[in-house]
């Protein structure tokens, strides 16, 4: 399949289609991807596809590399499902000409999370990885383990039931089939069951990890403010420092700004240096979202989004109690 | 070089706590870091490299510089009980030496204590600094290109490592020296314990991966200031703080007043370079509004910058910006990239 | 040992509204512990970091003369935050000030030699404090020319000032607006054409120049082709600023610390720090 996307990319460049491409590359470190940007025909060998492309790419025609969509290029784009959605939602929300984006997709069963590698590793860095249909085989200094691949699967990646890009110009092989496309949301209703006091104690706990680094931020392709409401300072908002009120406002505020907008690619989790899990409020609010407006980000190009729009027959029992 | 056996390393540990304030690793994976510590058990002694260098406790995250209430400001200096690190890694202590030069000395004003860090200086001039050799550098390690060593002496007040049966301890400083001379009761390494040393250093070495010699950087880096190349290196940068923030030789911070006008607090919390506001002026002007602009600052502040005014690189080589980082930009393939493009001018 | 983050108090003793549309004030700030008073040594140049508690800091160059004893002047432009809250004072209120900071114009290798003072708009601050204290010193210093150009007759700082300086005789001051205005009785142009015409000789001189970064630009090039040699032009750079002491980072350009290599620099320094102009 790798081979079938450089040809694409290839046939691309030829046909004077595109002027720029992005992709994943191979990283520098085991079972890690790279975002690459191919300006010619030569460089399509940098391009893989597999289950280390974690990057949300959609990412890099907003925020500050904006300047790639203003002017007139002509520009590729490989994405997953959940990738493809953003670019939905760039579409929807104006962000993006969808007259200059070649869209290819590429059929995704999930992308592996290091983290949970390492803890099957306990720990013990691993040198180099191979994957197989059904597991994958890790090597370090002194050991040689094999894994079931599906038990190492990001967050995003588990109850996923879009795994194709909704809008496509070329699709490498074939679209995968999803069982149902019903989202579930085990995960979430786990943490619902809980009471109150432990949900409060949890976040704190998880949330004070928070160095503000703000990668979560910087990595999601639905956060594309010029300016940032974090970064206003006339008024300022929240405090710069990682005190955990002003942490938790900067999460949930973040999280609120999202809603109804999150495809849940997961990026923000696979980016946090403190290894918090910022998916799953993330996941409640689409649910919420879900349940009030029937409403899914980034499948249909035109569909007004929930929280920019009203519908006369909507739940309104917080009005009426 | 006296011989602590791992028998006897709890009642080590436990004696130590008692007279100073111990921070040792403690946690696993990404949230793991030097904290407090009061028993053997409570320390992480297997990890290769904590996530957070000890710049968390030295140079903490958010420190407030004084409290006010009408006129009157209150210091946030505290006196601390003098502290001590075990199982410091050489690039962090090294680390810590660079952030010295800067926080507690200045280079500019040498001799005048007002440009002297005084919350720095309470807690790093009371600290013993305990460097533990590393056996098993991670392939993200690159210490060697920046004149480092696994089993380097160059930094800290006491040097130690780790053997099949115990510890062994040399001091490195006269602080080290002094606090060697409190220990009583231990033995002293044998000749088989220094040869063991011997073969544990080869091992060490043969984890790490061919070097670039950064002073070679250093003097080449100048020459394509101005290279398209850098539009290239910075291309999937997304402009977030992570690696300068786990960096343990990161140092720019913001200084913010919170409160009113008659009672509040000052205080003083880590910034970023590669944030795009970092250099953002009242106009509206900003310096560094380039994407480009930031990642060859902070490039050119690790290997040339720093150089210029201090005589060695302010990278330290433990990579921890490498496994950090959300899009896999790699200092290493960078550092190559551009040094191939200089050695083309 | 000293605090370096803690300011001294100041009480404000005097404001002077320079300018019609009330953007620029004149502080005068009065130590409030004689201890401070002391301890304060500044040369020309430097600047400080003006507190209000609660709100933040700002950087300004200090416009007074450690010749004029007793009290600090600082002018102000209203900008952003913290200015905005510094013109709301009044007399009497309460400020911190850290300092002094920077380094400072090369004063003692002046000595002996030619002064020519160069400046735009409300950078004049630390020039004022620079020719008040030549003035203070007169004997030790050559001829003493001053170009000083502001868009229009409003836009002056220290307009009482300048009238007693253009009456003095062991100095030359030339004023200049941008355009023609009513009753204006000097040169019209640009700070840079402006320059040119004087053509102040090189000869034995060292010149100072100090304004909006466009000024600068153009500036530079006329001192070069009136053949002052780099080491001998002199200029004051201004970067977002916050802990004064070159240990934040914020005004790192090169290898240099914009609050403690300088704010001070010649064009020959400036030259080795990429991105520095």
């Amino acid at each position: 399949m790798i081979k079938a996307l450089r040809e694409e990319v290839r046939r691309l460049f030829e046909e004077k289609k595109v002027d720029l491409v992005i992709g994943w590359g191979k990283g520098s470190l085991p079972m890690t991807a790279t975002p690459v940007f191919i300006h010619k025909a030569e460089d399509v060998e940098q391009l893989i596809w597999d289950e280390t492309c974690s990057n949300n790419l959609a990412v890099y025609l907003t925020k500050d590399k904006r300047q790639l969509v203003q002017t007139n290029q002509k520009i590729g784009i490989v994405v997953k499902g959940c990738d493809g959605r953003s670019l939905v939602l760039y579409a929807v929300e104006n962000q993006i000409k969808r007259e200059n984006l070649v869209i290819i997709g590429v059929p995704c069963n999930g992308v592996i999370d290091k983290k949970k590698v390492l803890k099957q590793t306990e720990g013990k860095e691993v040198l180099s990885a191979r994957f197989e249909k059904e597991r994958m085989v890790v090597e370090g200094r002194g050991f040689k383990t094999e894994i079931t691949k599906s038990d190492m699967l990001s967050r995003s990646c588990i109850h996923c039931n879009h795994p194709n890009a909704p809008v496509y110009d070329i699709f490498i092989g074939e679209p995968i089939n999803t069982d149902s496309d019903v989202a579930v949301y085990p995960d979430v209703e786990a943490f619902e069951k809980l009471d109150c006091e432990t949900r409060w104690k949890d976040m704190v706990e998880s949330y004070s990890q928070c160095i503000r680094c703000y990668a979560c931020r910087n990595v999601c392709p639905s956060c594309y403010c010029t300016e940032c409401f974090v970064d206003q300072n006339d008024p300022q908002w929240i405090g710069k420092s990682p005190e955990i009120t002003d942490t938790l406002i900067f999460h949930l505020n973040r999280n609120l700004h999202v809603a109804g907008r999150c495809v849940e690619c997961g990026a923000c989790e696979r980016a946090c240096p403190a290894d918090i899990d910022l998916l799953r409020l993330n996941r409640k609010i689409s649910k919420e979202i879900l349940e009030r407006f029937n409403f899914t980000a980034g499948l249909d190009i035109d569909e007004k989004p929930a929280l920019a729009s009203f519908c006369e027959n909507e739940k309104q029992d917080f009005i009426m109690g | 070089m006296i011989k602590i056996e791992k028998s006897e390393f709890g009642t080590f540990i436990r004696d130590l706590s008692a007279e100073y304030k111990l921070f040792a690793p403690v946690g696993e994976g990404r949230q793991s870091a030097f904290r407090e510590v009061s028993s053997a058990d409570q320390m992480n002694t297997s990890i290769q490299m904590t996530q957070n260098s000890p710049k968390t406790v030295f140079l903490p995250q958010t420190e407030v510089l004084f409290e006010f209430n009408g006129d009157d400001i209150q210091s946030g200096e505290k006196a601390a009980k003098p502290m001590f690190f075990w199982g410091v890694r050489s690039c962090d202590a090294r680390g810590m030496n660079l952030l010295d030069k800067v926080m507690g000395q200045s280079k500019q004003r040498p001799d005048d204590p007002a440009f002297q860090d005084p919350y720095w200086k309470a807690r790093f001039d009371n600290a013993v600094i305990l460097t533990l050799a590393c056996h098993e550098p991670a392939s993200t390690c690159f210490c060697h290109w920046t004149g480092g060593n696994p089993f380097s002496k160059e930094a800290g007040d006491l040097w130690a490592v780790e053997t099949e049966t115990a510890y062994l301890i040399e001091p490195l400083s006269e602080k080290g020296k002094d606090f060697v001379k409190t220990l009583s009761g231990y033995h002293t390494a044998s000749d088989k314990d220094k040869q063991e040393i011997k073969t544990l250093k080869k091992q060490a070495e043969s984890c790490l991966r061919p070097a670039v010699d950064a002073k070679i950087l250093k003097e080449k880096l100048p020459k394509i200031w101005d290279d398209p190349l850098w539009d290239e290196v910075s291309a999937k940068c997304v402009n977030c703080s992570a690696c300068a923030f786990i960096c343990p030789t990161c140092y720019c911070f913001d200084i913010q007043d919170e409160g009113k006008k008659d009672k509040g607090k000052r205080f003083r919390t880590w910034d970023c370079c590669m944030f795009p506001i970092f250099t953002k002026e009242a106009s509206g002007h900003n310096p560094r509004s380039l994407a480009r602009e930031r990642v060859r600052q902070r490039v050119m502040h690790k290997f040339n910058y720093f150089w210029e005014t201090y005589g060695e690189s302010l990278c330290t080589g433990c990579g921890r910006c490498i496994r950090v980082c959300p899009v896999n930009l790699d200092i290493r393939d960078v550092a190559k990239q551009l040094l191939e493009a200089a050695s083309a001018v | 040992m000293k605090n370096t983050y803690i300011p001294i108090p100041m009480k404000v003793d005097k404001i002077v509204t320079e300018d019609p549309a009330k953007t620029l004030r004149t502080y005068d700030l009065a130590f409030v512990k004689d201890a401070d008073l002391e301890q304060f040594q500044y040369l020309p140049g430097q600047f400080c970091e003006m507190s209000l508690l609660g709100m933040g800091e700002s950087p300004f160059g200090i416009a007074s003369s450690p010749t004029e004893e007793g009290f600090l002047r600082f002018t102000v432009n209203r900008t952003g935050l913290v200015t905005n809250e510094i013109h709301n004072l009044r007399e009497g209120d309460m400020v911190g000030i850290r300092g002094p900071l920077g380094n400072w114009y090369p004063v003692e290798d002046f000595k002996g030699e030619n002064v020519v003072i160069v400046g735009g708009g409300f950078a004049f601050t630390t020039l004022r404090s620079l020719l008040v204290y030549l003035l203070a010193h007169r004997e030790d210093y050559g001829e003493i020319i001053c170009i000083y150009g502001a868009r229009n007759p409003d836009l002056f700082i220290y307009k009482d000032e300048l009238g007693t300086w253009l009456k003095r005789t062991d100095m030359k001051l030339h004023l200049t607006i941008d355009n023609e205005a009513d009753g204006w009785e000097h040169h019209t142009g640009f700070v840079p054409a402006v320059t040119e015409q004087i053509a102040p000789s090189a000869e034995k001189a060292w010149v100072v120049v100090c304004g909006p970064p466009v000024m600068i630009k153009y500036t530079l090039p006329v001192l070069e082709k009136l053949k002052f040699p780099d080491a001998r032009i002199i200029t004051s750079l201004e970067r977002r600023m916050k802990c004064g002491i070159g240990k934040c980072g914020r005004c790192n350009i090169g290898s240099q610390y914009v609050c403690i290599d300088g704010p001070v620099f010649s064009l020959a320094q400036l030259k080795t720090i990429p991105d520095a102009l």
